[in-house]
């Protein structure tokens, strides 16, 4: 179970997408680092990621780690979002719909209680569907919950 | 740097262990290990353990030194994820060739069964990336399906050519009496076998596995504690991101590739002259990829090779004639103790089960997902 604690440092990250650019060769990375995994130059500056990209792979759980039960089946997919790559909950979706190559936008959804009893909000991903409301309401609205 | 020889193996069998303490299991291994050297007692102990905080447990070095009659030697634990013994085994390597001590007892030990499956698969995945990975539920198994997915759409690999690695590790196991699972299974077992994270079935896994194995290391001056001392002639270790997400490609593990590249080196041998190893096959897919960053296969081709029939006796390199994680078991911190010690048993011509013989072995032992990998090259 996860900790307050994390969920706050995290906060930023887990709702905004934020990863690391490197200011010399030029790599994007997710999760953000502290030197670049390519150049190891600590010359970084953090970037929001793009909310839109498509599933590169994807498992579906039916048996997730231990707090994760409500979950099941948990479908979880590494997502191309233009240079970076974010693994991540597929939300919205059925398992036998997912694809690789789908689609997917980011949505701020409650996940997992911590072990205090706090419900926190995450980045999750759910299918590209033209007639939903659009992303920036879903997060308001989210936010506001 | 000093020659570094082991002189003394020990094994348990491999299983569900709950008749036995954590310390009454890394002791049978020990004792086997120091007969094995002539009864000679280490100077010090290095301990490879992943979780041994499931028991509730730490400081386990101690522990372990002061139940087997060792009170006084130095020691403490390495930890690598499922590739503790192999950070175990680098440190003893150390140990000795730099000159620090003579004699280094090497322990793996893992107890996976005292704590109900749910708190067990949980710590399993405290391999992975805590705050980015870990935070959306995933198991260890999902991380894996996740490469798996990826690797067998890219390279075109069918459901049945996975299949076949795990037909052949059973067969394998089914002579070695240490090992977890000595029966004979079919491909329709494995692809009929329940789903556990979409593609990785259970046939797929390794199971749930206690166990402990120990070597002793020891320097020339000792070397003659063993009537048949075999040399580590080389060893590697790398380290790749805990994390997928910021792999450069997702069914490649560069770490693996790096630490065989050293190991080789360090040894002076090239990959075409090892006759056998034992690799980290954790599920069907790391097997594959590991055969590929080894050398033993080209990217993609690791499956179709072994469901042509490559890689069992006769071939060379044979591979896992223990029967592998897969059927001999992971008991997870002591598994790189038990990959060495079966190569230096086949390079002696004493293992207990299938025997494959030979002048050169290696042994790949991986933590996390191709994370923290150590490969060991043995010499008759």
């Amino acid at each position: 179970m996860t900790t307050i604690q994390r969920i706050w440092r995290l906060r930023n990250r887990l709702i905004r997408l934020s990863g690391t650019k490197c200011q010399d060769c030029g790599l994007v990375t997710y999760p953000p680092k502290a030197a670049c995994p390519k150049c190891g130059s600590r010359n970084l500056i953090e970037i929001e990621l793009p909310r839109e990209g498509e599933v590169l792979t994807y498992t579906v759980l039916n048996v997730p780690i231990k707090g994760f039960e409500q979950y099941a089946p948990l479908i979880i997919a590494i997502i191309k979002l233009g240079e970076a790559k974010v693994l991540a909950q597929l939300t919205d979706v059925k398992p036998e719909e997912v694809r690789v190559g789908m689609k997917v936008q980011a949505t701020i959804r409650r996940t997992a209680p911590t072990l205090d009893g706090v419900v926190p909000y995450v980045v999750k991903f759910k299918p590209v569907r033209g007639e939903e409301a659009s992303l920036k309401e879903r997060e308001a609205e989210a936010l506001t919950a | 740097m000093r020659d570094v020889f082991i002189v003394g193996v020990g094994l348990t069998e491999v299983g569900k262990r709950v008749d036995v303490a954590l310390r009454d299991l890394a002791a049978e291994a020990v004792v086997k290990a120091m007969e094995d050297a002539g009864n000679e007692k280490p100077e010090a102990i290095v301990v490879g353990n992943m979780l041994s905080s499931l028991v509730e447990q730490e400081n386990l070095a101690a522990l372990i030194a002061d139940h087997t009659g060792l009170r006084g030697v130095s020691g403490f634990k390495a930890e690598g994820a499922c590739g503790s013994g192999g950070a175990a085994l680098l440190a003893g390597y150390s140990l000795v060739s730099s000159g620090l001590f003579d004699k280094v007892l090497v322990v793996g030990i893992e107890k996976l069964h005292e704590r109900p499956t749910p708190d067990t698969a949980r710590g399993l995945a405290y391999a992975a990336d805590a705050d980015y990975e870990l935070i959306y539920g995933i198991s260890f198994a999902g991380l894996n399906a996740l490469v798996m997915r990826y690797y067998m759409d890219k390279h075109n690999v069918t459901r049945e050519e996975m299949a076949h690695w795990a037909v052949m590790m059973h067969e394998n196991a089914y002579h070695n009496p240490y090992a977890q699972l000595r029966k004979k299974i079919t491909l329709e077992t494995v692809i009929n076998s329940p789903v556990i994270a979409d593609p990785v079935r259970l046939f797929d896994s390794c199971p749930l596995s206690d166990g402990a194995a120990a070597i002793m290391l020891v320097s020339e001056k000792y070397r003659k504690l063993n009537d048949t001392p075999v040399k580590v002639a080389g060893i590697g270790n790398a380290l790749d991101s805990p994390d997928l997400s910021s792999r450069f490609e997702l069914d490649r593990f560069i770490a693996a590739k790096l630490s065989t590249e050293r190991a080789l080196r360090m040894a002076n041998v090239s990959i075409n002259d090892v006759d056998v190893a034992e690799i980290h096959d954790a599920y069907s897919i790391v097997a594959a990829i590991s055969i590929e960053e080894i050398g033993f296969a080209e990217r993609g081709k690791a499956p179709k090779l072994w469901a042509e029939g490559r890689f069992r006796p006769g071939d060379k390199p044979v591979l896992n004639p223990s029967g592998g994680l897969k059927a001999r078991g992971h008991p997870v911190g002591a598994t790189g103790v038990y990959q060495v010690a079966e190569i230096a048993m086949q390079l002696r011509g004493d293992f207990p089960g299938l025997k494959v013989g030979g002048e050169v072995g290696l042994a790949q032992n991986i933590g996390g997902v191709g994370s923290n990998v150590t490969t060991v090259v043995l010499r008759r």
